[in-house]
């Protein structure tokens, strides 16, 4: 290596100060919300002049809050298996089949990804309300299937590409049918790509906001929906509450995904 | 039916498998013998491993039959064929243990708990790794590997086991270990084994039989020693053993002989039922070990060619030559060294090649 540390000489403190504040950059607005929702004052005075839990109890209490919280985590929760069902079913069409146009369709699946969220919003919006799915859950679980999709085929694709079809057939000569392979010996191989397909599209539902903005009514709104409306109406520390409750759900989430792939990494290193 | 002819456990029925317009499998007709071990010997995209693959129900058939203990199985899925089967690359499931992974296809069958541990246990000391029964496949050696998904496949006492190259993947020693351990267990278990590879030395050291494959079909079957000494074709003649090919033409035909001219100033006497017409073409095989040379011109039966030794080589047991014919022809000759002692056949020297022609080593073509 050229580039290591030894010989970067004082020029190294340079670089610890660079990725100091790269971080600080990332990570300040974020703690800077947390120590918010924690502050007793109204208009968010910082550095707050008392520490409280109110804004916690008001989220937890306050009814438009807590339906807006409720219906992300049934959104996310329900667009998370409907996308690793459609997505793994994709994926194992996209790697295992040989069939005229599979590149083409492949792009079509990863497309939502690169289309701008806004533009994908303003698609669905206009298709919504000519049938009638606007306002609706399932037109919230439609819209954010389209953002969510494309994680699960990119991460069920890659673990099935690393999944040997040869196990499959060790698995029928040894007398397993089709449905018992599939259940004892496919699943589990790729689980680490479904467990992230799974992690990626509920992330993709739960902080959803475009979408979700063209889609919401004034009685069906999502917890990002909630936190934008109230923003523009009454700056209240309440937002500051829930978008500290929605980055600890991302966390947990993550940290999950990150103790499963080290224990993957450390079977397959012994 | 006889009643004294057993069933074969395999019989192939004029087999095709076509893709587009190229045969894979071009008429394959095979019997295999209850508890034989038949290798399918051939290079690569020699119809072999299609064959294999279309007994394990993989593949099916274009065309053709495929009965097991004289049951037709055409059309069953792999899961109803009751057949064991090794692969070349190591397929063992990575997320069980070695024992979860010998134990599948007894679960599969709904064994009970207590007859499943058994019968895997069993299997385990068959292939001498029951102290390996808790580890992940991760953690084992390839070798390793390969006898475990030895024991998946014979746990269940399928009548046939299918193996497909399976040492493919491991280094010489190990291999022929493996390749001894296999044949033990053959012994043991009395299971009809199919068995695939391209090493025609594995061949020869562990079949009963060889079927040697050439572009989708089978050209010879028979023991190892008729597949050396009666090669059915030019090609088996060059697959199996080392083998030297002399080139030459017909130039005369009597009744009771035919002349064959190598280059101007040779000629050899072969039968004259192996050859074809005045002017054509002919190859005459012989192996190493059957040449004899010599300074002086013997009254030994057979031909005598006179050559130039171009290089000697001693390889303790068995000295080896090369020598060239009048027209250029390079032949490997290989002389035990008891039989060779006193004599010393330098290089750059004149000798006489004493050969005996066999009828079977004469073809009119490659």
């Amino acid at each position: 290596m050229i580039l290591t540390r030894n010989r970067l000489g004082l020029f190294r403190f340079v670089l610890y100060g660079h990725a100091v504040l790269v971080m600080a950059f990332l990570l300040l607005p974020i703690i800077f919300i947390a120590l918010l929702s924690f502050g007793s004052s109204r208009w968010m005075m910082f550095p707050p002049p008392e520490w409280t839990l109110r804004w916690y109890e008001e989220l937890a209490t306050d009814p438009r809050w807590a339906e807006a919280m409720w219906l992300s985590l049934r959104l996310a929760l329900i667009v998370t298996v409907l996308s690793v069902l459609l997505g793994g079913a994709a994926a194992f069409a996209l790697v295992r089949g040989r069939f005229a146009g599979r590149r083409v369709l492949k792009a079509f699946f990863v497309a939502p990804m690169i289309v701008p969220v806004v533009i994908v919003a303003i698609a669905l919006y206009a298709f919504s309300l000519k049938v009638g799915l606007n306002g609706t859950f399932a037109g919230f679980v439609a819209g954010h299937l389209i953002i969510a999709v494309p994680f699960s085929v990119i991460c069920i694709s890659n673990s099935l590409r690393g999944f040997d079809p040869a196990l499959e057939q060790a698995a029928a000569i040894c007398g397993a049918g089709r449905l018992e392979t599939l259940r004892r010996v496919t699943i589990p191989s790729i689980a680490p790509g479904l467990l992230a397909a799974a992690v990626f599209s509920f992330l993709a539902s739960w902080d959803e906001v475009v979408v979700s903005i063209f889609m919401a009514s004034p009685q069906l709104q999502t917890l990002p929906v909630r936190m934008w409306t109230s923003l523009r109406s009454d700056l209240t520390p309440v937002i500051a509450a829930a978008s500290t409750l929605l980055v600890l759900a991302s966390l947990i989430l993550m940290a999950l995904l990150g103790l499963s792939a080290t224990r993957a990494g450390r079977s397959k290193m012994q | 039916m006889k009643m004294d002819t057993p069933l074969p456990a395999v019989r192939l029925m004029d087999l095709h498998k076509r893709y587009g317009d190229f045969a894979a499998v071009d008429g394959v007709s095979l019997d295999v013998r209850k508890g034989e071990f038949l290798t399918f010997l051939g290079s690569s995209g020699s119809g072999k491993t299609t064959t294999l693959n279309m007994i394990a129900g993989f593949d099916d058939p274009t065309s053709g039959q495929i009965l097991l203990n004289g049951g037709a199985v055409t059309g069953l899925p792999p899961q109803k064929r009751n057949i064991g089967m090794v692969f070349q690359r190591y397929t063992l499931f990575p997320h069980m243990t070695v024992a979860e992974n010998v134990g599948f296809p007894l679960s599969v069958r709904r064994l009970s708990k207590d007859e499943v541990n058994s019968r895997v246990l069993d299997a385990l000391r068959l292939v001498q790794l029951d102290r390996f029964a808790g580890r992940r496949p991760s953690q084992l050696s390839g070798g390793q590997q390969q006898r475990v998904a030895l024991a998946r496949a014979l746990v269940y006492e399928p009548q046939l086991l299918l193996m497909d190259e399976p040492l493919g993947a491991l280094d010489k020693k190990l291999r022929e270990e493996i390749q001894i351990e296999i044949r033990k267990l053959h012994h043991r278990l009395g299971v009809t084994i199919l068995y695939v590879t391209h090493d025609q030395e594995e061949a020869l050291r562990m079949s009963d039989r060889i079927a040697v494959f050439e572009h989708g079909r089978i050209v010879q079957v028979g023991s190892g020693e008729d597949l050396y000494h009666c090669p059915a074709t030019a090609f088996v003649a060059g697959f199996i053993g080392n083998s030297n090919f002399l080139r030459g033409s017909v130039a005369e035909r009597r009744s009771d002989a035919a002349i064959v001219k190598l280059g101007e100033n040779s000629a050899v006497c072969v039968p004259v039922d192996a050859v074809g017409g005045v002017g054509s073409e002919v190859r005459i095989m012989i192996r190493p070990e059957e040449i004899k040379l010599s300074h002086a011109l013997s009254d030994a039966a057979g031909a005598v060619i006179p050559v130039t030794v171009r290089e000697r080589i001693f390889l303790g047991d068995t000295i080896s030559y090369e020598v060239a014919t009048r027209d250029g022809q390079s032949v490997l000759v290989r002389e035990d060294r008891a039989r060779n002692q006193g004599r010393c056949v330098g290089p750059g020297t004149d000798a006489y090649m004493h050969i005996a022609i066999n009828q079977n080593r004469v073809y009119k073509k490659y």
